[in-house]
């Protein structure tokens, strides 16, 4: 435990000496300020694009419009950014061999996945959350409607999804020791659940679902409920990611 | 007693056969010189040393304690200074040796305390930049501080001198010198200057197994070759001397080169002799007359092929 | 003039944040001149130019080991 206490907070130090706070923290918030504002002005957009004299009716925006943004930018820009950011968070240490002093002196290599993962995921916590918050008072200003709901857990859901990228990401780079190739592992598992979704009956337990099903939580058209199913999927594959990485850096040459 | 004790160790990668049963003995409170050509397995040894790798046959012992890969307990005796240590470069010294001390569970007043020691005796003690700011000399020096940080028993450097200009190799060999008697220095290298400068025992290390080891003096005096140096005041008197039938003989031999004759012979002390009766008969006082003692470098020719 | 006046809740933090975002790497790009690829030319407009995405890229690719 001390020995997780004591890297975890090298992680945390190094993730604001090298920038991945602040980046992490001002692109999330800038997501957070979009999210509402292009809600609000596309309508206005649209209508300056339509020729002289042509009128169509473009419904009001809600509050919908702005959390379907809020969803939208979180999983493409907001992921993809996290995971570039933490690209290199196991393979640049392996590569420049900044690890080797440390394991001589007794640091487990079991604390050095975990404390890595752990860090990460606060960052990435921290990042939701600001995103989230942003989001949500600046919605509250432009749309005082009550139209969305399970706001919390919609965002959990897409957090969650988050959480496993993070995990696969971190065993991508014990696989194949270079940042693009964790990275490529990890668009790897993206595109094999986008497959995997093609078959109807793997549909309710593919946690694509939590990075896609969002809104529909949010609008009520689907219950909380129907999603536990791939949240505990997604708790195990994530447990069995970690568990496999563990292994395979235990056996790796430094 | 014997700090480390490597027996008959077997390594290959692939179908290279790096080590084919090597053993070593290293006595404590010696500072002992790991010798040998590039790739000729220094560093595979010590990364089989530290729990790094797996051999494929062969036990070591560190402090009486067999080494085991995957684990380090018996690295708790050893500090480590790889050949070009790496450290996070956005930390300061003080803090790079605190999460060292920290990690190898050190109380905050003991890390306090050695950092400050460590970092005047590798002549860091006011350094406050980055690391990222770093000579290479210097993140050598901090190497050594960051090795010692734990008070080890042994200290394993590889290859230290060889990435630094001359000034940081003589810097780095002071550091190590200046810990005899404290702690026992095992490091590797193939610049025999180094071993000579501080050494006490060396091994050399060639296909695979020690072809040498032992303290420097007894090799020394193991190797002797019987050979003298003459130096006389005129190259003419040299030539003279050089072609005295009594130096014809197929056991002696006579390299001239200038106003210097250097003659080897089977045995030492009748050719000494054979040389003072000569120079008294032809009346020749010679400038300088001396036993070649063998230096590393001719030693190290000759037992490595 | 109206809509801005009517968005300045948003235009002002939006503005601070992405002048922060390139500034913090205009200033890393200036005092840290070793980078994985590209040069101080290269960097300096591509970090105050391309909102967001510059000075990510910057920070992930470009910055060289130095921090």
């Amino acid at each position: 435990m001390n020995h997780f206490a004591v890297f975890f907070k090298k992680e945390l130090k190094e993730s604001v000496k090298t920038y991945k706070l602040l980046l992490l923290g001002i692109v999330f918030l800038i997501l957070g300020i979009m999210n509402p504002l292009v809600a609000k002005l596309t309508p206005d957009l649209l209508a300056s694009f339509l020729p002289e004299g042509m009128s169509i009716t473009i419904p009001e925006p809600s509050s919908l419009d702005s959390w379907a943004q809020f969803f939208k930018n979180i999983q493409q820009m907001g992921l993809i950014v996290v995971l570039l950011v933490f690209s290199g968070v196991l393979t640049n240490e392996l590569s420049r061999g900044t690890l080797v002093l440390l394991l001589t002196k007794g640091l487990p290599r079991q604390t050095v996945i975990l404390a890595k993962y752990a860090a990460m995921l606060v960052l990435w916590t921290m990042s939701v959350a600001i995103s989230h918050v942003v989001t949500w008072v600046y919605t509250v200003y432009l749309f005082p409607d009550n139209l969305s709901q399970n706001l919390f857990f919609a965002t959990f859901c897409l957090w969650f999804f988050g959480a496993l990228l993070l995990a696969v990401l971190l065993l991508g780079g014990t696989l194949v020791s270079s940042s693009y190739g964790s990275l490529l592992v990890t668009g790897g598992l993206v595109v094999l659940l986008n497959l995997l979704n093609l078959f109807s009956a793997l549909k309710e337990y593919n946690p694509l679902a939590l990075a896609t099903k969002n809104m529909d939580v949010v609008s009520g058209a689907v219950a909380v409920s129907e999603l536990y199913p791939q949240i505990g999927i997604t708790v195990a594959l994530i447990l069995a990611t970690l568990g496999l990485t563990v292994l395979l850096f235990r056996r790796k040459l430094v | 007693m014997n700090i480390l004790e490597i027996k008959d160790l077997h390594m290959s990668f692939g179908s290279n056969e790096v080590l084919r049963g090597l053993d070593m003995v290293v006595p404590e409170n010696s500072v002992f010189g790991f010798v040998g050509k590039n790739g000729a397995g220094k560093t595979t040894t010590m990364k089989i040393i530290l729990g790094l790798l797996k051999p494929d046959q062969g036990t070591v012992m560190v402090c009486g304690e067999k080494v085991t890969y995957g684990s380090s307990r018996t690295n708790r005796h050893i500090g480590f200074l790889p050949d070009v240590p790496e450290f996070y470069s956005y930390m300061r010294p003080l803090e790079y040796l605190h999460l060292c001390g920290e990690i190898a569970g050190l109380s905050r007043e003991r890390i306090k305390e050695r950092s400050v020691e460590l970092l005047e005796l590798v002549g860091l003690g006011d350094v406050n930049r980055r690391i990222s700011w770093f000579s290479r000399g210097m993140k050598q020096r901090l190497g050594i501080a960051q090795a010692l940080i734990t008070e080890p028993r042994l200290l394993i450097c590889d290859e230290p001198t060889s990435a630094l200009d001359p000034i940081g190799r003589r810097q780095i060999l002071d550091i190590l010198a200046a810990l005899k008697g404290r702690t026992t220095v095992v490091f590797s290298t193939h610049i025999l200057s180094d071993v000579e400068r501080i050494c006490d025992q060396v091994a050399i290390l060639d296909g695979g197994k020690l072809v040498v080891s032992g303290p420097i003096s007894e090799l020394r005096r193991r190797y002797r070759r019987n050979s003298f140096s003459v130096r006389f005041s005129s190259p003419e008197e040299a030539a003279r001397f050089a072609a005295l039938s009594a130096l014809q003989q197929p056991t002696i031999s006579v390299i001239v080169d200038g106003d210097t004759l250097t003659v080897a012979s089977a045995d030492q002390n009748g050719t000494g002799q054979l040389l003072i009766s000569l120079f008294s008969s032809e009346g020749i006082v010679p400038e300088k007359f001396e036993v070649l003692e063998p230096t590393l470098e001719s030693l190290f020719e000759e037992v490595v092929q | 003039m109206e809509t801005l006046r009517e968005y300045w809740p948003f235009l002002v933090p939006l503005i601070i944040a992405q002048l922060t975002l390139a500034i913090t790497a205009f200033v890393h790009v200036i005092r840290h001149p070793s980078y994985r690829f590209g040069n101080k030319v290269f960097w300096i407009p591509v970090v105050l130019f391309i909102s967001i995405i510059g000075p990510v890229v910057y920070f992930v690719f470009g910055r060289g080991d130095a921090e």
